[in-house]
């Protein structure tokens, strides 16, 4: 066995459980997903010379794998990007301001919205969802997260900062809608104030 | 906390209200941060915020579970790693 071989199943290979489920967040389809896999590792295999031992692999492997599952879906990176990052979490306030009138603070907390949340994050657009993904999720830091997406880090905030408030406008409206029970001690409470 | 932000609100909590995420994601300076601590220490309105900030944040982790690739996929992935050549054990 070559070195390179060796050192590619040492480092590489363990982690095909968390590329999978990076793949499987992006595609939000099995079969897309396995098809990302299995590109990934391939064309990691092929550049593995362009791999810094003792780096992070995991990161290294995520940055392609999103590449290809950019590539599946013949999506050119986007070249408009934001930068209201203040407008965003101006508006995360409003949401705020709401779900406190009507009683739903702890809306976030309770068991009952778990799949709404995965349902939420699955209805927010690209670019916003995959840095939500690799940050809030696979708990990334901004810099790498920036080095995966191949953008400044401020554009991997103003991303994150727009899934949020998207995410969290979904949910209230949610819970609203499909008559979660708020906290009626809460807005009894703001009623008699 | 007003009901809409065009409500006049406290600069201390406006600066909340403009940067938790950044403090709540380290991104803050320390000096801002330390700042912005002690103010949410002392606002309940402020308070509230965050918690409900860092519930979704939380909420939003929760989603990361442990989850193994189907044997079906790793079988793939040695296979067309095998093809282009690699050798494992």
């Amino acid at each position: 066995m070559k070195d390179q071989d060796a050192a590619f199943e040492r480092e590489a290979l363990p982690w095909i459980d968390d590329v999978y489920r990076f793949a499987l967040s992006l595609t939000r389809d099995e079969s897309d997903a396995d098809d990302v896999v299995q590109d990934t590792f391939l064309r990691a295999y092929r550049s593995w010379h362009t791999y810094l031992p003792g780096s992070d692999c995991r990161r290294w492997l995520f940055t392609i794998c999103r590449n290809v599952f950019l590539r599946s879906r013949e999506r050119a990176r986007p070249t408009v990007e934001l930068d209201a990052t203040d407008v965003d979490a101006a508006a995360a306030g409003s949401v705020y301001a709401i779900a406190a009138r009507e009683g739903y603070e702890d809306i976030f907390s309770r068991l009952d919205l778990v799949p709404a949340i995965s349902d939420a994050l699955d209805r927010v657009p690209e670019p916003f969802r995959s840095a939500l993904i690799i940050v809030d999720v696979e708990d990334q830091s901004y810099e790498s997260a920036a080095e995966m997406l191949g953008v400044p880090i401020g554009t991997v905030r103003s991303r994150l900062f727009r899934g949020r408030r998207l995410m969290q406008e979904q949910l209230l409206t949610y819970a609203i809608d499909a008559g979660f029970a708020p906290r009626m001690a809460c807005v009894e409470q703001r009623r008699n104030a | 906390m007003p009901d809409t932000l065009s409500e006049v609100i406290p600069t201390e909590c406006m600066e909340v209200v403009l940067h938790l995420w950044d403090y709540l994601d380290d991104q803050l300076t320390a000096e801002a941060t330390t700042n912005l601590r002690a103010h949410i220490a002392v606002c309940p309105e402020c308070y509230a915020f965050q918690a409900f900030q860092r519930g979704f944040l939380d909420a939003l982790a929760g989603l990361r579970r442990p989850q193994r690739a189907p044997w079906r996929v790793k079988a793939r992935v040695l296979a067309s790693l095998a093809e282009a050549g690699l050798r494992t054990h």
